[in-house]
């Protein structure tokens, strides 16, 4: 038997439905028994080597072929601009990146973005003023802001993004929005979409085609059983596509 | 003292320095037995005569800097671009074809990756003034034996044609930016986008579209080939057909079809190649080793219009992918390490003190002629310069890993080499021979 594909996946909120996902294409996947602390873990068919990785770090492993394979979220893979072929979209982890920011500064004037401060509520923020900007996403801010002649300050966190606009760290924050609800409890707004994001597989240039066989046997299980599951979906669902 | 290296440089010492040499030994080697001549460029040059063409990433990538007349500078960020100046400028009516090869540094503004930093070492080889599938095919078939001749067991080469992609998009006469979106989602191989993207198209003809969806299926073995015939919309699709079918007779000709790949679907770098293209991969290394194809307009901007078609291979990368594969070049040292016995009555070793070296510099005087024609047969000889004791002198040689230590005693005819080596993980005894004795001294060579 050839040498497992190794596999690299988040950790996180993408493992489940990944793994649900390479079971259904059938491929042996490993068991939550052993409580999720070791960080190789081999299918029991020999088929894939597993390896779970933080979601930013997916990209990196497969981009440099330490994973020949791997599923990243649309939103890391663009932000890590990270040179790796993505041969198939995967219908789960929908997200949306959005620009957003406290609802007093929005000016009424149509199309034009302008946040408040938290602590100066009552100066209207030009965009060419330089908004600061609480992200986990500075290439992509950046890349938005920069597109609309706009020199954005960036403040690069690792996390609680919404803190920063309520406290006037920040005047917008870009972050991650699923269904909005934090976003709506801390009282932001939703301004711009930059990016509409779902899962992807990934695969490293070299193993696409050093392993050409078994990679393309990975993605056409997988899209099999994403063609699978978008029929099951419309049945259920009378024919609408519930993914939206 | 803090003595930071700016970003982007390296230095190799020993044990990489001499695998450098031995690949670049290799391949000159190499494509010498090819007929290819090497030149030497320079470092850097006029950045207008680098940025032609070259796209604006790599125009980015470029090191500029101002000359004392305020012209703009660069370092040369790759060799190819040098190399068509050279033969556009110089050597344009010179008997065609010139088969010219390279090796050097060249320097990029890119993200380190892949032991590739802003400066790396590159080896190359153009073939000048000859079109055609056997000139494309010798320069793939070189590719291959080049890394071969480095001693890398396992790598593969996959081979494309800009023409095949070029011709699809003439067939699909797409709207510019749906073309844009098109190249851009076959460039990620993204399967998925091509069946979306088609949706904003709903005039293509039903061949069009299946032309466009078979696209990421067309990489793999030669049966690729046959597949793409059925997907062909015109002749420029038919042509790059046939240019790579010539190919794989050929280079089954040359016994290297074992090593290469088709990849219908390769649209990198599609503005600069005009035909053939390739890239090679090492099993674990993740990133191209090598990269190469045909480009008959570049010369153009220099001079007479000239085919040309060649490769460029990153030797930090081909480091790497050899030591991936368990070669790892051994690190250089001398064969031994010989010392002169003091004379009688001397005041006796220095082991080392201040001063040692010039107070028994007469000591050395008949050690080195034996020296002299033992390098000549090809022994690597160091002398100690310190005046140690027969202990100290083991030890120094043990510490850098000279596997033996000895001590010339005597004048001509009756001269005695006293010897002490480590085997394996043995040290024998110090031992006498005759300093003539060359038949034992050859054998200390190549252990």
């Amino acid at each position: 038997m050839a040498e497992p594909l190794t596999v690299a996946l988040p950790k996180g909120r993408l493992t489940d439905d990944a793994l649900v996902f390479l079971a259904r294409a059938g491929y042996a996947v490993p068991t939550n028994g052993d409580g999720g602390r070791k960080l190789v873990l081999d299918g029991a068919d020999g088929r894939l080597r597993y390896i779970f990785v933080k979601p930013s770090d997916v990209p990196v492993f497969v981009e440099y072929g330490a994973a020949d394979v791997g599923v990243a979220g649309l939103d890391v893979l663009r932000e890590s601009a990270r040179d790796v072929y993505e041969p198939l979209q995967l219908p789960f982890g929908y997200c949306r990146l959005v620009v957003a920011a406290l609802p007093r500064g929005i000016s009424g004037s149509a199309g034009g973005i302008a946040g408040g401060k938290g602590d100066h509520p009552d100066r209207p923020l030009r965009l060419e003023r330089s908004p600061r900007v609480a992200t986990k996403f500075p290439r992509l801010t950046e890349a938005f802001f920069r597109k609309r002649g706009i020199a954005a300050e960036l403040i690069v966190m690792s996390g609680s993004v919404e803190l920063a606009p309520l406290v006037g760290l920040a005047d917008f924050i870009v972050d991650l929005v699923q269904t909005g609800t934090t976003l709506r409890e801390n009282g932001l707004v939703e301004l711009r979409t930059i990016l509409e994001s779902q899962a992807e597989l990934i695969a490293n240039r070299a193993s696409y085609r050093l392993k050409a066989a078994e990679v393309r046997e990975l993605i056409d299980a997988l899209a099999g059983a994403v063609a699978v599951g978008d029929k099951k979906l419309r049945i259920e669902d009378g024919g609408n596509d519930v993914r939206r | 003292m803090d003595r930071p290296l700016p970003e982007g440089v390296r230095d190799l010492l020993f044990a990489d320095t001499a695998a450098f040499r031995r690949m670049e030994t290799a391949l000159q080697a190499t494509w010498s037995a090819w007929g290819y001549r090497e030149i030497h460029l320079p470092t850097f040059e006029y950045a207008d005569t680098l940025a032609t063409d070259v796209g604006s990433e790599m125009d980015a990538e470029l090191y500029r800097f101002f000359d004392r007349q305020g012209r703009t500078l660069a370092l040369r960020p790759d060799m190819t671009i040098p190399t068509a100046r050279v033969v556009g400028t110089r050597l344009y009516d010179q008997p065609m074809p010139l088969r010219l090869a390279y090796t050097g540094s060249v320097f990029r503004y890119e993200p380190p990756r892949a032991g590739r930093q802003h400066e790396f070492g590159q080896a190359g080889v153009e073939l000048i003034g000859a079109g055609g599938t056997v000139a494309d095919a010798e320069v793939v078939a070189l590719a291959a034996a080049a890394l071969q001749a480095v001693g890398l067991p396992e790598f593969g080469i996959t081979l494309g044609h800009v023409g095949f992609f070029r011709g699809l998009l003439a067939g699909l006469a797409l709207p510019e930016r749906l073309t844009a979106r098109l190249q851009e989602a076959v460039a990620r191989k993204a399967e998925a986008e091509l069946v979306r993207l088609l949706a904003d198209a709903p005039a293509l003809p039903p061949v069009a579209r299946q032309a466009v969806l078979a696209l990421p299926r067309l990489t793999g073995s030669a049966a690729v080939l046959r597949d793409a015939e059925a997907v062909c919309l015109n002749a420029t699709m038919m042509n790059a057909l046939a240019d790579l079918r010539s190919m794989a007779a050929l280079l089954d000709a040359y016994g290297v079809s074992d090593f290469v790949t088709y990849d219908l679907a390769e649209v990198r770098d599609l503005g600069y190649y005009t035909g053939i293209t390739f890239e090679g991969f090492a099993p674990g290394l993740g990133f191209g080793l090598i990269s190469g194809g045909r480009y008959d307009d570049l010369i153009g901007h220099f001079g007479p219009p000239c085919p040309a078609v060649g490769w460029a291979l990153t030797l930090d990368r081909l480091l790497l992918a050899r030591e991936m594969q368990g070669i790892v070049e051994p690190e250089p040292r001398a064969d031994v390490l010989l010392a002169a016995e003091p004379p009688a009555g001397a005041a006796g070793y220095q082991d080392g003190a201040v001063g040692a070296a010039s107070g028994t510099g007469g000591r050395c005087q008949a050690c080195l002629g034996w020296a002299a024609v033992a390098r000549g047969r090809g022994l690597k000889v160091e002398i100690d310069p310190l005046g140690l004791s027969p202990e100290a002198l083991w030890q120094a040689a043990r510490a850098r890993g000279i596997p033996r230590a000895a001590y010339f005693a005597g004048t001509d005819g009756k001269a005695t080499i006293t010897v002490r080596a480590h085997c394996g993980a043995v040290s024998a005894d110090w031992r006498s021979i005759a300093a003539d004795d060359w038949e034992e001294m050859d054998r200390w060579q190549n252990r």
